[in-house]
């Protein structure tokens, strides 16, 4: 569904991204984990086809997105940390807008049950400014999954989310998967990954450590017998100092 | 104070240093050298003697001087009126988010936050005094430019001391039960028995003070500089003409002279506001959180101010179809409740038809030329203003950019929608002037009467081209946001001052050179359409014929430009410009 082979992205001289290679299956949620500037971003930049890799080959649903980006971009879903709506479109406007975009003829029938999914069926005429910060991410999801993406990326999620939203978002993210959308989550929150994802990568300097089955990875990183937590793979794979209260 | 003070000159010259620093860049560097060169010629030359070539400068009679005086002083109390009728809210002042969390909860007085604003205010205040100086340099109004620019700074600074002590006025009003309803009407019965005086006091003086023929410009001025030189007026413009009579000093001596009472003044105004206590704290507060939302809505590329309510749409957009249209009924959207097609028709079907009313009932036809030349004028107007000032296209959405490209499109898809909106808008507006010059146009001096068949002919014409004329001055700056990003950032992080200038007038320049030379193939193409018709002397028929040729050679331009923006956009790298 998603395969990534020697991406590379340079900017000038610094080399953000240095030769990834990896895949995800149809139903499987990545978790890409690294510290600060480790090019977790510049990766799902360049996956959703927002900036273009120096080197490598990225595949979506097996279009590859430098030869034929619209079949590859049709697939696709990419969900940044800050949502990116515009300011004079009501929630109405933005599906109308985003079904055109998408081509998503009975996208009123679609759009329903996920507005209420969301909870913002009674926002439809709203703007933006209107919106708290999680309905905005609200409208942002509505928005990305109107055309029934079948790859989806998500850059920190949960920035800005109470409780409730963090629940509901856990369980959304799950419930794509569950549909056969191959999923990958950029964060810090690894409690979150460890919950929701079925995969991990580490990335460091922009180069992978690691990447492989959730369990694979923290059974490889666990000292004696009892399997590690993905904090603790963190601070093993990578190398940082680990410093305990 | 002293941190404030350290505070206000840091920031100061940090902000500079990074200008300084800025100016390694090529992009900067070369538009402030563009910059300062035309400031150069078009100001600086004329200010201070500098160039030693001096323009020929306006001096004043004594009447002159004492009728501009009373202008002025008219104006500035015009100007202090609106500043105690229209200001609804509490007195705030203006603080960065950054000054609020630093300086309100730390052990500062109520007045040094006062005088930490006014120091603040002065540096704004300069900048204004040395424009200003500039300008009236420029237009040659005789005397020194350094006192020119005193005079400049003591009006302005006056005026920050009466505005911020006005509004501390208003909030104690506020306070003690006067809405600002009670206010303005007190303020206005104020001003209406101060005019009942004077009209009454004018009614007395007899004929040598009744209101002459509106056309008689000389006896009008005459009327008022008496009007304000005698009687009650003189009395009421009295502290208003303290303000400015230093600006309009000849000569050292007598400004030092004139300055004395302006200063006295300024200080009775520092007088009032410092030792107003009253409390700014919560609306500065607020104030300073919404000026934070509306710069960073700037930085993201907002630059209109955020929409507080929803706009119908122009038209119903399918889901289905070229989704190039979906971007034409976003930025139609953003463009504003004006631009809807429903708001087009009713302003052609009720404007042309009060226009033809218009026209016949004045029953002259000067009133119609006046119609049809103003027409032509805000035609031609509209050609060059127009995409500069609507900018509903990449120059909107560029710091949006990368949403657009997770767009399923190709490249030229999104280019070609993104044109269209400005283009839609102007195209529509010209048509309207088209059809309003070519009802009204009847005549024109030295070629006489305009039979119906010619005027129709050529509007038809203009109306081919216009289109496509749009969308190639559109494409130009859309070309330079897409080639040279980096020059089009908005908000704080932008580039100001005579850089941002500079780099202004080389795009403005090299804009023109390139639409000059975007006309040369299709004129020519028109020409060689048109030249059968000028054997056969159809004319009329020529005209829309050869305008048809000439806007498809620009359409085939266009396309190209579309295209080969296109491959620009899809290979766009907003990283690299980072």
């Amino acid at each position: 569904m998603i395969q990534v082979e020697g991406l590379t992205k340079l900017y000038g001289e610094f080399a953000a991204v240095t030769d990834l290679s990896f895949a995800v299956q149809p139903g499987e949620v990545l978790g890409l984990v690294g510290p600060n500037g480790a090019g977790k971003t510049t990766t799902l930049r360049c996956l959703s086809g927002i900036i273009p890799p120096t080197r490598g080959v990225i595949r979506i649903c097996g279009s590859a997105l430098a030869e034929d980006p619209i079949s590859a971009k049709r697939q696709l879903a990419f969900f940044s940390d800050e949502p990116r709506l515009f300011d004079y479109l009501t929630l109405d406007q933005h599906l109308a807008f985003t079904a055109r975009i998408y081509q998503v003829a009975n996208y009123r029938d679609i759009a329903r049950p996920l507005l209420e999914e969301l909870e913002i069926s009674d926002k439809i005429n709203l703007l933006p400014g209107e919106l708290s910060r999680g309905m905005k991410q609200k409208l942002a999801i509505a928005c990305g999954l109107l055309h029934s993406p079948k790859v989806i990326f998500f850059d920190e999620p949960l920035t800005g989310l109470d409780p409730i939203g963090i629940r509901r978002m856990k369980n959304s993210i799950l419930k794509r998967a569950r549909e056969g959308a191959a999923i990958i989550i950029s964060s810090h929150l690894l409690h979150l990954l460890e919950e929701v994802c079925s995969h991990v990568l580490i990335v460091k300097g922009g180069r992978k450590v690691i990447d492989g089955r959730l369990e694979d990875v923290r059974h490889k990183f666990a000292e004696e017998s009892v399997d590690a937590n993905l904090e603790e793979v963190f601070f093993r794979a990578t190398g940082e100092p680990e410093s305990k209260p | 104070m002293r941190a404030l003070l350290y505070l206000q000159y840091q920031a100061f010259i940090n902000r500079q240093a990074s200008r300084l620093k800025r100016l390694k860049k090529p992009k900067y560097l070369i538009g402030g050298i563009a910059g300062g060169l035309y400031f150069y010629f078009y100001f600086f030359r004329f200010v201070f003697g500098a160039g030693g070539h001096r323009r020929a400068t306006f001096d004043f009679s004594p009447e002159h001087l004492q009728l501009v005086q009373a202008l002025a002083a008219s104006a500035l109390l015009v100007i202090v009126l609106l500043a105690w009728l229209i200001p609804h809210g509490r007195a705030a002042l203006m603080f960065t988010e950054a000054e609020v969390n630093f300086l309100f909860p730390a052990p500062i007085s109520r007045r040094n936050l006062i005088h930490f604003k006014l120091l603040k205010s002065q540096i704004a205040i300069l900048f204004t005094t040395l424009f200003l100086t500039l300008i009236t340099r420029r237009f040659g109004a005789a005397g020194s430019g350094w006192t020119r620019a005193f005079g400049w700074w003591v009006i302005l600074s006056t005026l920050n001391l009466h505005f911020l002590g006005s509004s501390f006025a208003r909030t104690m009003l506020l306070e003690r039960g006067i809405s600002n309803w009670k206010r303005r009407i007190l303020v206005l019965a104020l001003l209406a028995a101060f005019v009942s005086v004077v009209v009454v006091w004018s009614r007395h003086a007899g004929d040598s003070l009744s209101l002459p023929n509106i056309e008689d410009f000389p006896a009008l001025k005459e009327y008022f500089r008496r009007l304000t030189s005698t009687g009650p007026a003189p009395y009421l413009l009295y502290p208003f003409r303290l303000v400015v009579r230093p600006f309009f000093a000849h000569g050292a001596t007598q400004f030092l002279l004139l300055l004395g009472p302006a200063l006295a003044l300024m200080l009775l105004h520092y007088l009032w506001v410092i030792r107003a206590n009253v409390a700014f704290e919560e609306a500065s507060v607020d104030l300073s959180r919404r000026i934070a939302e509306r710069m960073t809505a700037a930085r993201s590329g907002n630059l209109q101010p955020r929409p507080t309510k929803a706009k119908a749409p122009p038209f119903r957009l399918s889901p289905t179809g070229s989704p190039a249209v979906a971007l034409l009924w976003k930025n139609l959207i953003a463009a504003g409740q004006m631009f809807s097609l429903r708001i087009w028709v009713l302003l052609l079907c009720s404007l042309l038809p009060m226009m033809f009313v218009l026209a016949s009932s004045f029953g002259s036809l000067h009133f119609s030329y006046a119609l049809g030349f103003g027409a032509m004028m805000v035609l031609i107007w509209s050609l060059i203003i127009g995409p500069q000032l609507l900018r509903q296209d990449f120059r909107h959405d560029l710091p949006i950019v990368d949403v657009l490209k997770t767009f399923p499109m190709r490249g030229w898809q999104v280019v070609f929608g993104e044109l269209l909106a400005p283009t839609a808008i102007l195209t529509f507006l010209q048509w309207f002037l088209i059809a309003v010059a070519m009802v009204f146009l009847t005549r024109l001096p030295d070629v006489g009467g305009l039979a119906f068949e010619s005027r129709f002919s050529v509007a038809l014409g203009i109306a081919v081209v216009i289109p496509m004329l749009n969308l190639v001055l559109l494409i130009i700056p859309n070309a330079a946001v897409l080639l040279f990003p980096g020059w089009f950032q908005t908000g704080r992080e932008g580039p100001h001052g005579i850089e941002a200038t500079g780099q202004r007038l080389i795009f403005m320049l090299g804009q023109v050179l390139i639409f000059v030379v975007a006309l040369i193939p299709a004129g020519a193409g028109a020409f060689v359409v048109f030249l059968p018709f000028i054997y056969w002397k159809q004319y009329l028929f020529g005209v829309p014929v050869a305008s048809i040729a000439f806007a498809a050679v620009l359409a085939i331009e266009a396309a190209i430009a579309i295209f080969a923006l296109g491959r620009i956009f899809e290979r766009f790298d907003l990283s690299a410009e980072a």
